[in-house]
């Protein structure tokens, strides 16, 4: 960490010799540190996963979720800041809502994914504001598609196939590339994303995680739900099997 | 109609209430008071849809109405849906003016999804689509700003039927057939006599019967009506609004009316 | 003008209100109240509905009824329970009858310039245990009672109250008087006739007929246990207690 002691981090409203902006950065970090979040785009729909990190065994199960709902057809995970990501899935409700009463017609996520990034670019530009700790996966089906972007603290967004962000991001985005994603259908992509987050998830170094899934396809509708519970405990069952496998 | 005799036989102002959508026993005198020279605003319904029906049968409710929205007595939407899903579980009919209509329409459809994106597993149901309404068109008749309708709520909630009305003026009420407009005075006496006995012993089909029957009474006798209608329904599988259909009509009988007119003879 | 013109701009108001029909009626007796409202509600020659109810328990011991524009009476009947529920949040017990009374006339006269189209009468027992009646106009003008009819059939009811309950145009045997309170049974006869009555008489009277019963603490319940359709609604077995009594009436 060059930065510390350099005065160049104390503010997101100022540049360090070498154009960094290094509250920018260390944003990033709150990301890499926390559980992993993955989001697939496949032929029918889009998945999305969080491996929840269970900070205390006193938690009720599926509080503080990761996974939230932005329109009927767009969902939103984040990783990092919980709360910072909670703020972004407000201000992201907001935005559709916004985008609905203009256009009349259901949001593209592309056209949310510009808005949210907006807003967020914007907190790295003052000194009076930190950029938000938390890199936000958005994904969802529209006339277009399915869709799915993540959004960085800096607030650039890029459109992927597959996305993972995290502390296991690394051998997540490894799994993801073997995976021939424009042929899944969005049930099995609830499998593969399921296996995927067992397998990055670190048992000797990690508490104990709960798994979060969400989908939004042809077989919820076009909706953003969460995983049916027979489904979801089918796909953890699966993603455990295969676990003991690959040892 | 005008059933108060009071008003047979004096002048009809043709500026006020040409679509006949205020509440008949309050038609307005046709002299002027010391007041008219007030100040005064506020709205009159332009576009208009005419009466919806509703019935409670044995699976739920089934609610009806045509797909006509007047410009007052020229016919000039002839296929605009007056029956709106609010989520899973109700169904609202709307009568009056039709701009009032596709602004609740909104308004609902936002709450539904601010509903739905909250994701703590609730949902409205219709007691709490009627309340809302309810509340909203008490609000705006409060501000002298009514939205100009005369609403049908129906839907199932934790297995119980619900239906009941509200309208310009934020007066609600519940029974087990109800009816806006025209079709309080025509079709309503025809519903109770089918429906209020014994509600749970109509099926699905004689339902649909009871309401074909009562739609096709008002295109004849309403003016502002289409032979062209749709039908919802709300059953414990949820929502579902028909395509338009035509009603069968027959007008036979129009070739030996005699008696007023030139026609005499 | 001859030609079918208009001499100036034809100006127009939307009317906020409507009147729907009904009667409310209570009495006191000298430890207990009886409020009671037919529950058609209708608009014009139209009937809307044969069952609205106008009658409310507010608390262990008292009940509203509401009478007149039926969208301003629910709203109105809506906000007076809030208060009460505010209160109870306060306190920790309910409001007192007088109490609710003095709220009821700030909350109607707050809309002195726009008025609730309601006529309200409250029933219930005092905090001495004595029965009581209250009477408002919409504005809030209030007096407490023995009796009082409102609504459409009042102007038939409320000579026949004065008769029955005041005595009014009645002599009592020479070395006689005439009671200051009616028993219960007396009054609920009373209650139900001038309903019957009513709705024989008037067009917008009918359908149902709820009577509220609320008694003072420790009364003996012995008159109401032949009474058929009763229901009670107490929820304490020792205060003041309240039965319903539903009947029809005539739906014609």
């Amino acid at each position: 960490m060059t930065s510390i002691g350099t005065g160049y981090d104390l503010s997101a409203s100022t540049y360090s010799p070498d154009g960094r902006i290094f509250q920018v950065e260390y944003a990033n970090k709150a990301v890499e540190n926390s559980g992993t979040v993955i989001g697939l785009r496949v032929k029918d729909g889009v998945v999305l996963a969080v491996e929840k990190i269970i900070h205390s065994k006193l938690l009720v199960p599926e509080a503080n979720r990761r996974i939230q709902t932005v329109d009927k057809h767009i969902g939103l995970a984040s990783s990092g800041l919980l709360a910072d990501g909670r703020h972004i899935a407000n201000r992201a409700r907001d935005e559709a809502a916004s985008l609905l009463s203009m256009w009349r017609s259901p949001p593209t996520v592309q056209a949310l994914v510009d808005r949210v990034g907006l807003y967020v670019q914007a907190y790295t530009l003052y000194s009076s504001v930190r950029p938000f700790g938390c890199s936000t996966i958005i994904g969802g089906v529209d006339k277009t598609g399915p869709a799915l972007f993540i959004i960085e603290p800096s607030g650039v967004s890029y459109g992927f196939h597959g996305a993972a962000v995290g502390k296991g991001r690394q051998l997540a985005k490894t799994e993801l590339e073997k995976l021939k994603l424009s042929e899944l259908s969005t049930r099995e992509a609830v499998f593969e994303i399921a296996r995927i987050i067992y397998l990055v998830h670190d048992d000797a170094k990690e508490k104990d995680f709960e798994l979060e899934l969400s989908w939004i396809g042809d077989e919820t509708g076009g909706l953003h739900l969460p995983v049916p519970k027979d489904l979801y405990d089918e796909a953890s069952r699966k993603a455990k099997e295969s676990l003991e496998n690959f040892e | 109609m005008d059933h108060f005799p009071t008003n047979w036989g004096r002048p009809r102002n043709e500026l006020y209430d040409q679509y006949n959508t205020f509440p008949l026993h309050q038609r307005p005198t046709n002299h002027t008071d010391t007041f008219t020279d007030g100040v005064q605003r506020t709205q009159q319904p332009i576009v208009t849809g005419t009466s919806v029906l509703a019935i409670q049968y044995k699976d739920g409710v089934m609610m009806a109405a045509d797909n006509l929205a007047s410009y007052g007595s020229l016919a000039r939407f002839r296929d605009i849906t007056r029956l709106h899903a609010v989520g899973t579980s109700t169904i609202v009919g709307a009568s009056g003016d039709m701009s009032d209509f596709q602004y609740l329409q909104r308004v609902l459809d936002e709450i539904v999804t601010d509903e739905f994106t909250a994701g703590d597993g609730n949902s409205l149901g219709p007691a709490e689509v009627h309340e809302f309404l309810a509340r909203r068109m008490y609000a705006r008749r409060s501000k002298m700003n009514p939205l100009w309708n005369a609403l049908l709520v129906g839907g199932i909630q934790n297995g119980k039927r619900f239906l009941a009305f509200v309208d310009l003026l934020g007066t609600t009420y519940s029974a087990s057939s109800l009816a806006t407009g025209y079709g309080a005075h025509i079709a309503l006496p025809i519903l109770r006599q089918d429906v209020d006995p014994n509600p749970d012993a109509i099926t699905e089909e004689a339902a649909r019967e009871i309401l074909r029957k009562c739609m096709r009474v008002l295109y004849y006798r309403d003016a502002r009506s289409l032979d062209k209608y749709q039908i919802a329904t709300v059953t414990s599988a949820g929502v579902s609004i028909s395509e338009a259909q035509k009603l069968d009509t027959n007008w036979d009988f129009a070739e030996k009316i005699r008696g007023y007119g030139s026609q005499t003879q | 003008m001859p030609d079918g013109s208009y001499e100036r701009p034809q100006q127009r108001q939307f009317n906020p209100y409507s009147e729907n029909g009904g009667t409310i009626l209570a009495i006191a007796g000298a430890d207990f109240s009886v409020i009671a409202g037919d529950t058609r509600q209708s608009e014009g020659y139209s009937i809307q509905t044969r069952y609205a109810p106008k009658v409310f328990r507010l608390t262990e011991r008292a009940v509203l009824a509401v009478n007149g524009f039926a969208a301003d009476g629910n709203m109105f009947v809506k906000k007076v329970k809030q208060r009460l529920e505010w209160y109870r949040h306060a306190h920790a017990k309910d409001m007192p009858l007088r109490a609710i009374a003095r709220l009821i006339q700030t909350m109607l006269y707050a809309q002195r310039f726009f008025p609730y189209y309601v006529y309200n009468i409250l029933g219930g027992i005092e905090e001495d245990g004595t029965g009581a009646v209250y009477s408002f106009d919409p504005v809030g003008s209030y007096e407490r009672e023995a009796c009082r009819a409102a609504g459409a059939a009042q102007s038939l009811v409320q000579p026949f109250l004065d008769n029955q309950i005041y005595f009014k145009n009645q002599t009592p045997a020479p070395g006689a008087s005439h009671p200051t309170h009616l028993p219960l049974p007396d009054v609920l006869s009373i209650v139900i006739d001038s309903f019957t009555s009513a709705t024989e008489r008037h067009i917008e009277v009918g359908d149902g007929l709820e009577i509220y019963v609320v008694l003072a603490k420790g009364r003996s319940t012995q008159e109401l246990a032949s009474i058929g359709g009763l229901q009670e609604l107490s929820t304490r077995a020792e205060g003041d207690r309240m039965f319903v009594i539903r009947r029809d009436l005539k739906k014609d």
